[in-house]
C-alpha cells in the first residue's frame, strides 16, 4: 500500500501495481455508464504502444469490461449524445483520423475526419500519369516543381514517390496510379462542449483537435461539423467551457509552445499566451487558467492571457488535472511530478503533497462509485491507484509569506580561535617592532643574494638558456636507465626566429673515477630555428659504491673561450653493478 | 527501401503517432520517445517530419549538436515552407558557434514568418556574440515590440551596460520589472545597478522585493546585507548572511562581509577568522587584504598588518586609503621615513 504524507486527508482505497495500464490523463474519464448511480472509470489503454490497445472499464476495484481498439487512443471522453431515457452517456474514443463512439460499451458509430484539401495541380499530374501521357521521370520533375511552390502540400503518396530511386519508380506508379489522391489527417485531442444547456446531463458536442491545426465541433446527434476553427499550430491539449449555442471558450495548448483562446464569434484565436517552454498540463480554475511547463514551473494566467503568477516546482511535471468539489466549493489543481509526488495547488499555494510509490502518469478526480471525492491515478509502471478524500479533510492555505527561511536559524560555522593563535598574537604585540625589522633585513639580504647569483650565472653562462644575442639556445637534459649504463639525451633548441646557428660543440665535465663516457666531446650540426635536436650519449657508472655525482655539460662555440651555456645534470644512483 | 507488393496497399498516415511522440517528449521520457521515433521512421521510410524534428531536439539535449543540425536540415528539406525548421537549423548553428551562418538562416526564416519575436530575439543574441551591438540592440527592440519577454529585456539591458549606456540599461530594466514584477533576477540586477549609481533608496527597494519573492537569492542577500552593514545594522545583516551561507558556503565576498559584521560588533578574533577564510578562498582579492590589514591594525598587530597592506597595494596600487593604512602601520613600527613617504603617496593618490 502506498504511504501518503497527508494520511489524514486521503483514504487508500485500492492499489494494483500490475494493472498494466499505459495511458494519459486525456484518456481517462469517469461516467455512470450503467445508469444506476454508480460511476465507472473508462480508460483508453495504449497497450504496448503498437498492439493490445483496449478500452477498459473499471467498477469498484475490478475490471468489468475490456474491448479492443483499432489504433492508439489519442483521447477519450464520456458525453451525453441525446435526450433518450435512461440517461446514459456514450464514450467517444479518438484514434487516428476517426472517432469511435461506444454506447453501452458496444461500437455504435464511427466518424471519420473529412479529408484535407488536395493540390489540384498534383491531381492533374497524376491523372496524366494514369493515362500514360507522361513517364515516371517527368512525373517526378513536375511533382518536385509543385512541391517547391505550392501552399497546399503534396499527398503522402507523391512524397513517397519522390523519395524513390529511378528503378522503383515504374512499379510504384503502376501500383498506385488507380488510387485517388488523398490527404488525411489525425486527431490529436478531444473534448466536450455542452450544446445548449449547462446541466450536468445536457447534450454535449464533441470538440476535436487535428494534426492539421484545426478544431472541429461536431453535432452529437448527426455527427455533422457545426464549426471549424483554425490555429497557427497543432493542438495538444484543450479545455472547453460554455455552451455552443450561447457562448463558449476553448483554450488550446499547441505544439509551438503557445496557448490560444478561441471564442464563439470567430474562427481564429482571439487571444494568445506565449510561453517560454512547452505546456505539459492545462487546467482551468474559475476565471483563470493554470499551466504547467517543461521548465518545471507552474504559471497562472487570466482568461485573456495576462500573466498572473509563476512558481517553480521541485521536479518535472508529468501530468495535471483539476480537483473540483462543487459541494464544498473547493477548486484546486493536482500536479503529478517526476519525483513520485502529487502536489495540490490553489493558485500559487501548495496545499498538500501525496507521496506515491511510482511516478504518476495520469490523474483523474471526480465521482467514482458513489463517492464524490475520488482521486484515481495510474503510474508509469502500469499500476492503478484509487484514493478517496476523507469527509473530514480540510485544506488550509498556508501563510503565503512563509516567514524567514529555515536556513536563518543555522549558525554560521566561524572557525574557532585556538590557543596557539592567541599566543602568537600576544607575541606579535610585544615584539612587533623587532619582528618587522628582522623580516625587512632578511628580505633585503635575500633579494641581494638572489641578484648576485643571477648576475654570476649570466656572466659565466651557468644557465641552460643562452643569453647571447647571436646564438639564442635552450637546452634541457634527460637521463634514462637504471644503471650501470645510462643514456643521456640533451635536447637543444635554437630559439631565434629565422637565423640558424652553426659551429657548435658539446663537452662534458665529470668525475672520471665515477663515470665513463663514450663520447665526452661531440660536434653538433647546424641548428635550424624552432626544432629540438636530441643529442645522445652513453654514460657508464664505474663505481660500486652507490654514489652519484653531477655531470656538467657545456655548449661551446668554435673560437670562443667562454661556453654559451652550461647545464648541471644530477645523475641518479646506479642500481646495478658493472660486470667486468 | 522496399515496396510491399500487394495490390493497392493502404499507405499509413504519416503523422498518426506525432501526438504520442510529443506527449513523451514534454514529459522528458526521452528513451520511450526515441523508441517510438525509430519505429515510426522505419514504417514511413524517414518521411515523418515531426519524428525527425523531435529526434533532433533530443540529440541537441544530449549534446550531439552536429547530428542534430543535420537532422534539422533534413526537416527543412522535407518541408521548406516551415519557418520553424529554419529557426532550429539557425539555433543549432548558433550553438556550434557559427554565429554568422546562424544570422543568415534567421533572416531566411524571417522572410517566411515576419512577426516572430523569437527570430528577432535570437538575431539580437547572435549579433551580440559577433560584437555588433548596434544591430543587436535594433533586433532586440523589434522583438520587444512584437512581444515582451523577460529574456529579451535581460539581453538588451546587458548590451546597454556593455556599451556603457547605464541610463538606457536602467530604463530597460525598469520596463522589465513593470511587466514582470516577480522576476527576482531582474529585480536584483536593477537593484545592483542603482547601488552602483549610488541611489541607495531605490536599490534597497528593489533588492528587498527580490528577497520577498525568493529569500534564498544569493546575489540579492549579499547586496542587501552590505547596504545594511553600511547603516550599522550588523545583526540583521548577519541573519541574512546565514541564509546565503547555506546556499553558497564557499564564497569569498560573503565571508568578507561576515567578517566585517563581526568587526562592527567588535568581535575582532571572529572577524579575523572569517577574513582569513575569505583570503584562503580568494588570495588575490585586495578588499579582503585591506580588511585584514585594518583589523590587525586595530588589534595592534602591526607587523601582520604591514604584510597584508603591502600585498593589497601590490594588487591595487592606485588607492590612497591603502597607503594611508600602510603609513599608520609603519608609524607604529617606528619606520618614520617610509611612513612619511607612504603618507605623501596617499595624499597624491587621493586627489
Amino acid at each position: 500500500m502506498s504511504e501518503s504524507s497527508d494520511d489524514r486527508k486521503w483514504l487508500d482505497a485500492h492499489f494494483d501495481p500490475v494493472a498494466g495500464l499505459y495511458t494519459f490523463s486525456s484518456c481517462l474519464d469517469l461516467a455512470e455508464l450503467s445508469g444506476d448511480g454508480e460511476s465507472q472509470l473508462v480508460v483508453g489503454d495504449l497497450g504496448s504502444g503498437s498492439s493490445g490497445m483496449k478500452l477498459k472499464v473499471y467498477r469498484g476495484t475490478a475490471l468489468v469490461s475490456e474491448s479492443s481498439l483499432l489504433d492508439l487512443p489519442a483521447g477519450l471522453v464520456a458525453f451525453f449524445m441525446d435526450l433518450h431515457e435512461p440517461r446514459i452517456p456514450a464514450v467517444a474514443v479518438a484514434s487516428g483520423p476517426c472517432v469511435y463512439v461506444y454506447k453501452n460499451l458496444r461500437p455504435y458509430f464511427k466518424f471519420t475526419l473529412p479529408g484535407l484539401e488536395v493540390n489540384t495541380l498534383e491531381q492533374d499530374v497524376w491523372q496524366q500519369a494514369r493515362e500514360g501521357q507522361i513517364d515516371p521521370l517527368t512525373l517526378k520533375e513536375m511533382l518536385e516543381g509543385i512541391r517547391k511552390k505550392a501552399d497546399v502540400p503534396l499527398s503522402f503518396c507523391s512524397l513517397q514517390f519522390l523519395s524513390l530511386d529511378a528503378s522503383d519508380m515504374d512499379e510504384f506508379v503502376q501500383l498506385h496510379k488507380q488510387q485517388p489522391i488523398r490527404r488525411q489527417t489525425v486527431i490529436t485531442c478531444i473534448g466536450t462542449l455542452k450544446k445548449s444547456t449547462a446541466d450536468e446531463d445536457g447534450v454535449s458536442c464533441l470538440v476535436i483537435g487535428t494534426e492539421s491545426s484545426d478544431i472541429f465541433v461536431l453535432d452529437p446527434e448527426a455527427f455533422i461539423i457545426l464549426a471549424k476553427m483554425s490555429l497557427p499550430a497543432t493542438p495538444t491539449m484543450m479545455d472547453v467551457t460554455g455552451q455552443f449555442d450561447v457562448e463558449f471558450r476553448i483554450m488550446v495548448a499547441c505544439r509551438d509552445g503557445n496557448i490560444y483562446i478561441l471564442r464563439r464569434e470567430s474562427d481564429k484565436p482571439k487571444y494568445c499566451i506565449e510561453l517560454t517552454s512547452h505546456p505539459v498540463g492545462l487546467v482551468r480554475v474559475g476565471k483563470s487558467v493554470v499551466v504547467g511547463c517543461t521548465d518545471e514551473s507552474l504559471q497562472g494566467f487570466t482568461q485573456k492571457g495576462k500573466k498572473l503568477w509563476r512558481i517553480v516546482l521541485p521536479a518535472p511535471i508529468t501530468t495535471m488535472a483539476s480537483m473540483d468539489l462543487p459541494s464544498r466549493g473547493f477548486q484546486a489543481v493536482l500536479v503529478g511530478l517526476a519525483n513520485c509526488e502529487v502536489q495540490l495547488y490553489r493558485d500559487k499555494n501548495l496545499l498538500s503533497t501525496i507521496k506515491t510509490p511510482d511516478v504518476v502518469s495520469s490523474i483523474c478526480f471526480g465521482r467514482y462509485g458513489r463517492e464524490d471525492g475520488t482521486l484515481i491515478m495510474t503510474t508509469k509502471g502500469g499500476g492503478l491507484m484509487v484514493k478517496i478524500l476523507k469527509r473530514t479533510a480540510a485544506f488550509e492555505d498556508r501563510d503565503s509569506a512563509p516567514g524567514p527561511p529555515l536556513a536563518q536559524s543555522i549558525r554560521l560555522n566561524v572557525p574557532k580561535k585556538t590557543k596557539l593563535y592567541v599566543d602568537q598574537t600576544l607575541r606579535e604585540r610585544e615584539n612587533g617592532l623587532a619582528m618587522h625589522r628582522a623580516f625587512q633585513m632578511d628580505l633585503s639580504r635575500l633579494r641581494l643574494a638572489a641578484a648576485k647569483t643571477y648576475v654570476k650565472a649570466l656572466e659565466s653562462s651557468l644557465t641552460p638558456v643562452s643569453s647571447s644575442l647571436s646564438e639564442p639556445l635552450k637546452m634541457n637534459a634527460v637521463v634514462q636507465g637504471l644503471g650501470p649504463s645510462f643514456k643521456l639525451t640533451l635536447n637543444i633548441q635554437n630559439t631565434a626566429t629565422c637565423r640558424p646557428v652553426m659551429n657548435l660543440a658539446i663537452s662534458f665535465l665529470y668525475d672520471e673515477s665515477l663515470y665513463q663516457m663514450r663520447s665526452p666531446y661531440m660536434r653538433i650540426p647546424l641548428l635550424v630555428p624552432g626544432l629540438i635536436y636530441p643529442v645522445e650519449t652513453f654514460v657508464e657508472c664505474t663505481s660500486d659504491k652507490g654514489i652519484s655525482d653531477i655531470i656538467k655539460v657545456f655548449v661551446l662555440h668554435e673560437g670562443r673561450n667562454c661556453p654559451l651555456l652550461t647545464a648541471h645534470i644530477n645523475m641518479p644512483v646506479s642500481e646495478g653493478l658493472k660486470l667486468h | 527501401f522496399n515496396i510491399v507488393l500487394h495490390p493497392a496497399p493502404e499507405l499509413p498516415i504519416v503523422e498518426r503517432r506525432n501526438w504520442l511522440i510529443h506527449q513523451h517528449y514534454i514529459r522528458k521520457d526521452y528513451d520511450t520517445c526515441k523508441a517510438i521515433i525509430k519505429e515510426l521512421l522505419q514504417e514511413t521510410n524517414g518521411m515523418c517530419e515531426y519524428a525527425i524534428y523531435v529526434q533532433a531536439l533530443i540529440l541537441r539535449l544530449e549534446g550531439k549538436i552536429q547530428q542534430s543540425l543535420e537532422l534539422f536540415q533534413s526537416c527543412a528539406i522535407l518541408n521548406p515552407s516551415s519557418a520553424d525548421n529554419l529557426k532550429q537549423v539557425a539555433r543549432s548553428l548558433f550553438l556550434l558557434g557559427k554565429h554568422k551562418a546562424a544570422i543568415e538562416f534567421y533572416h531566411e526564416a524571417a522572410r517566411l514568418n515576419e512577426k516572430d519575436w523569437e527570430i528577432s530575439h535570437n538575431l539580437g543574441v547572435c549579433y551580440f556574440f559577433i560584437k555588433d551591438f548596434k544591430n543587436a540592440e535594433e533586433h532586440l527592440n523589434i522583438a520587444l515590440q512584437i512581444s515582451r519577454h523577460d529574456k529579451t529585456f535581460m539581453m538588451l539591458g546587458k548590451i546597454h551596460l556593455l556599451v556603457g549606456e547605464t541610463d538606457k540599461a536602467i530604463e530597460v530594466y525598469r520596463r522589465a520589472v513593470e511587466y514582470s514584477p516577480e522576476n527576482t533576477e531582474l529585480l536584483t540586477t536593477l537593484g545592483l545597478l542603482f547601488l552602483q549609481l549610488g541611489k541607495y533608496q531605490k536599490a534597497f527597494e528593489h533588492l528587498g522585493n527580490a528577497l520577498t519573492f525568493d529569500p534564498n537569492n544569493y546575489k540579492a542577500i549579499l547586496a542587501a546585507g552590505s547596504m545594511m552593514q553600511t547603516h550599522g545594522d550588523f545583526d540583521v545583516a548577519m541573519n541574512k548572511y546565514r541564509v546565503a551561507a547555506c546556499a553558497v558556503p564557499e564564497s569569498p565576498p560573503l565571508w568578507n562581509n561576515i567578517g566585517m559584521c563581526f568587526f562592527g560588533k567588535k568581535k575582532y578574533v571572529a572577524a579575523i577568522s572569517c577574513l582569513k577564510r575569505a583570503h584562503y578562498l580568494s588570495p588575490f582579492d585586495w578588499k579582503v587584504l585591506y580588511n585584514l590589514g585594518l583589523v590587525h591594525l586595530t588589534m595592534q598587530q602591526f607587523a601582520s598588518a604591514f604584510h597584508f597592506l603591502s600585498a593589497a597595494i601590490n594588487l591595487n596600487p592606485r588607492m590612497g586609503e591603502l597607503f594611508m593604512l600602510l603609513a599608520v602601520a609603519l608609524t607604529n613600527l617606528e619606520d618614520v621615513e617610509n611612513a612619511t613617504r607612504a603618507y605623501e603617496q596617499a595624499v597624491t593618490l587621493d586627489e
